[in-house]
């Protein structure tokens, strides 16, 4: 068992910052989901780092996400199953 | 420029991974991205290797988002860190002997536009402090003086990292390493000094605090190296292993060397100045 990031879409979705996306340093990890106007994490490429817990807290100042373990999640987005599909996203992952 | 560079020969989109079909349809080709679209395009960068959390690793993933044409893009690297990640790009990628970047890339763009006459074709040397200011130094200064058409990114992490931390040129006095036990003696290096001494035409040193300032910045020191002379990037890109930076901490720690000594500063020449005035580097420059 590991912690993962994970985004609070309610919280999230209120702005369009889009600030982690930028700051994770791992590539297609934080993905951004126009349709549904929310950031999501690619759970199988997070490494666990939490840079974007603070970029979130502390420069974003939206507090949207928190670490939690992977088994505590539902619906989560593998980006080695699904590939990387924006139109297939639409806020259907958690 | 193109997508045709990378597209699949029809009948073919089968046997080609996920990864790369995304890559082709989703992926910059011919458009440059901005950092703002970050998550919503596919990157060029792959899964790879590199620490939680290093610092070097979101450089290396904005620089990829300011190449203006990836796809015309020879990338060359060497022992370090950084090429755990330089590799799982789908740029080709050079591994030099270590020291021996600058050289391969000299002699690489040189075969380049003899080869490709009606194609700019951009070299970029991404190596460590290690590589690039110790034992490498003198390929990277000769290559200077030559005034050889390419763009050198050091990822100054101020340490030998992949090796388990050495001190290198580039490590700050007094900075207790493991292999550093009692703190390094002497100064770190003045790259940038050196480069204006040796006539580089554009000279920027910088931190990964602003995602947007990376990716300008490479593609100002690409676009000048094509155009006009060599370009250099010194990129303060922590070793949270060996400085023993708590991976949550990794950002604040860039932005406090950044305001204590690191800063943000460029150096122009007057014609990299004028060439960059001539074209608009917030568009894709057709080529
Ligand atoms: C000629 C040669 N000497 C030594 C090495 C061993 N070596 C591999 S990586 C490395 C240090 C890398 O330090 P740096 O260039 O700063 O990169 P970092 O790992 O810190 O990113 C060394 C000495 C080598 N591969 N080749
Ligand atoms: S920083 Fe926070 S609010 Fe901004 S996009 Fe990321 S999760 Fe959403
Ligand atoms: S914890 Fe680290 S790797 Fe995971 S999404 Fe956040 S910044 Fe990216
Ligand atoms: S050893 Fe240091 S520089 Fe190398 S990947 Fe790990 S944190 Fe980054
Ligand atoms: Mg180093």
């Amino acid at each position: 068992m590991y912690l993962v990031a994970h985004i609070d879409q309610a919280i999230c979705s209120e702005t369009a910052c889009r600030l982690c996306t930028q700051y994770c340093p791992e590539a297609n990890t934080i993905l951004y989901d126009n349709a549904a106007k929310t950031a999501f994490v690619a759970v199988d490429r997070c490494k666990g780092c939490e840079i974007c817990v603070g970029i979130c807290d502390d420069l974003a100042k939206h507090h949207a996400i928190k670490m939690v373990m992977i088994t505590d999640l539902e619906n989560q987005f593998e980006m080695s199953k699904e590939g990387f599909r924006p139109d297939h996203w639409n806020g259907k992952h958690s | 420029m193109s997508v045709k560079n990378i597209s699949i020969t029809p009948g073919w989109e089968k046997y080609m991974t996920k990864e790369y079909q995304d890559l082709v349809e989703r992926g910059p080709y011919g458009k440059q991205k901005k950092v703002s679209e970050m998550g919503s395009f596919k990157e060029v960068l792959e899964e790879h290797p590199m620490c939680a959390g290093c610092a070097m690793t979101l450089f290396i993933r904005l620089t990829m988002v300011g190449l203006p044409n990836p796809e015309h893009t020879v990338l060359i690297g060497t022992a370090g860190c950084g090429r755990l990640a330089l590799t799982q790009t789908s740029i080709p990628f050079i591994y030099g002997n270590y020291g021996d970047t600058n050289a391969v890339a000299s002699g690489l763009k040189r075969g380049l536009e003899v080869r490709f006459k009606d194609q700019a074709k951009d070299v970029v040397v991404m190596a460590g402090d290690g590589g690039l200011a110790d034992i490498g130094f003198s390929a990277v200064m000769h290559s200077w003086f030559r005034k050889e058409r390419f763009t050198t990114i050091m990822l100054d992490n101020e340490v030998y990292g992949n090796t388990g931390g050495q001190e290198s040129g580039m490590t700050e006095r007094g900075a207790l390493l493991k292999m550093a036990p009692k703190g390094k003696m002497f100064e770190k290096m003045d790259m940038m000094g050196l480069a204006q001494t040796a006539g580089v035409a554009y000279i920027a040193r910088l931190t990964p605090t602003n995602p947007t300032r990376v990716a300008s910045v490479v593609r100002k020191a690409v676009m000048i190296a094509r155009e006009v002379g060599p370009t250099f990037i010194q990129a303060y890109t922590s070793c949270n292993i060996e400085y023993a930076i708590p991976t949550p901490k990794v950002l604040d720690d860039a932005r406090e060397i950044e305001a204590k000594r690191y800063g943000f500063t460029e150096i122009i020449s007057d014609e990299a100045k004028a060439y960059l005035d001539s074209i608009d580097t917030s568009k894709k420059v057709k080529k």
